[in-house]
């Protein structure tokens, strides 16, 4: 289980985790970021310098909201986005990649923060 | 035991590639497995990804250990190691690996041209070599006024520095070279700088100019860098006079090139067999780099993937050598190593 971003990132998109990720496993759609669990590592270096506190392991999952984002951080690259036919699946690299021009649905019908 | 001389033109039996708590234990392994061994690695220091991201955090899943910082398993794994005296190469990356005809060795070859050959090699790499993340555009301007690394401020006297990045190795870097330099300029592409408050408000009181939302558009300069044109969030540009850019934007990984060494590639990992043998003859992989059904990524499996990794390369470097080892309670090595430590702690 690796890190996930929550609720708090949307609209907000502070994007010092991408910065923090060694691995480059943090891709930007319009409103959320997400880690993706198939290139994250697992050592914490987002969590902390997330001014938003969005950022929390899986595992730890622990309100209903919480494990909802897990499985929606997990989906952004297993299911095919809106208006794709593929998933994103492990890219390699977000800065290679650039933003995704689109984000899960849970993110996308979220009310605007 | 029985030490082994090295076979053929091999300069040792195995070699191990990456120096963080895998590879430590692969190179003690080794060694108790009476085996010469040569441990490389690309950082200057030991630990890998323990030592490098989280050396002061306390993890509890290590056998033996209800809770150890990153740092102290290291230094714990080093004094283990250190009890066979293998060769440490560090600061030096492997580029290339290249197998030669059944039974003669593998030539390991590093980034200063050195050539190690040895019987096996043990690829215990994790998620590879970390290396500064490069700025966008600055890649041909590296060494003609681009730099990811301050070793000597001094070399700085006078000039335009332009450091790029907002957390605190930039704001670091910043107040160093602000006594020393002509201007300090910092520019980061997001809205705040992550750097510790107190060192943001030093830097603006001592007139190092901050910038947020801006980025390096262009590098100027004939033959040497001499200035950047710096591009705002609303469009505006301007150019300022630089000698040089720092980039300061943190470390990312970066996998050694398998494929192109023939070593079949899955992802970011390396599948093996229960002998933790790739699809090379001779080369093992063992750690975070390594995969292979129900493959857990864990301290605690990898040093299990070590022990299987050597015991294996033990056989194959002399089929006679019967795969389980000698019981380590054997060995008279090794309490008195641990006396040894032990005393270090007393006078400590």
């Amino acid at each position: 289980m690796t890190y996930v971003i929550g609720k708090e990132c949307i609209d907000v998109q502070d994007h010092s985790c991408v910065d923090a990720c060694p691995v480059d496993c943090i891709y930007e759609g319009p409103r959320k970021n997400y880690i993706n669990p198939l290139e994250c590592i697992d050592c914490g270096a987002c969590e902390i310098v997330c001014p938003e506190v969005a950022i929390f392991p899986g595992r730890k999952a622990r309100t209903e909201e919480r494990r909802e984002f897990t499985a929606d951080n997990a989906a952004f690259f297993s299911l095919p986005l809106p208006g794709r036919s593929e998933p994103l699946g492990s890219p390699g690299g977000a800065e290679q990649l650039g933003p995704v021009g689109a984000d899960t649905p849970l993110v996308d019908g979220w009310p605007r923060q | 035991m029985r030490l082994h001389p090295p076979v053929g033109d091999a300069s040792c039996d195995v070699t191990v590639i990456g120096a963080g708590p895998t590879g430590l234990f692969a190179a003690y392994y080794a060694g108790f497995r009476g085996l010469s061994v040569t441990v490389v690695d690309a950082q200057s220091a030991v630990g890998g990804q323990v030592a490098a991201l989280y050396p002061a955090k306390t993890i509890h899943d290590v056998a033996g250990f209800p809770s150890v910082t990153g740092a102290e398993l290291v230094a714990r794994l080093v004094d283990q190691a250190m009890v066979y005296g293998p060769r440490m190469v560090l600061g030096h990356q492997a580029v290339d690996i290249v197998g030669g005809p059944a039974g003669s060795s593998l030539r390991v070859t590093l980034d200063d041209g050195t050539e190690i050959r040895s019987r096996a090699v043990i690829l215990a790499t994790g998620v590879g070599g970390i290396r500064p993340r490069t700025l966008p555009s600055g890649d041909v301007w590296h060494g003609r006024g681009v730099t990811y690394l301050v070793p000597e401020p001094g070399a700085h006297q006078g000039e335009d520095v332009v450091i790029v990045g907002g957390g605190d190795s930039a704001l670091d870097w910043a107040l160093q070279l602000q006594p020393i330099a002509r201007a300090v300029t910092v520019i980061h592409r997001r809205k705040a700088f992550r750097a510790h408050a107190a060192s943001l408000r030093r830097a603006a009181g001592l007139g190092i100019e901050l910038l947020t939302e801006c980025e390096i558009e262009e590098f100027r300069g004939a033959g040497r860098l001499a200035s950047v044109v710096i591009r705002d969030v609303t469009g505006a540009r301007r150019e300022i006079p630089a000698d040089t850019v720092v980039g300061a934007l943190g470390v990312i990984s970066a996998p050694s090139p398998f494929a192109e060494w023939g070593i079949e590639v899955q992802g970011r990992r390396l599948p093996v067999d229960s002998t933790m043998s790739t699809n090379v003859d001779g080369v093992f992989a063992i750690g975070d780099v390594s995969t292979y059904r129900g493959k857990i990524a864990l301290i605690a499996t990898g040093f299990g993937e070590a022990a299987t990794a050597v015991n294996n390369v033990a056989v194959m470097i002399d089929p006679a050598e019967p795969l389980a080892p000698e019981h380590s309670t054997d060995e008279s090595v090794v309490p008195q190593a641990a006396a040894h430590r032990d005393a270090e702690v007393v006078t400590a």
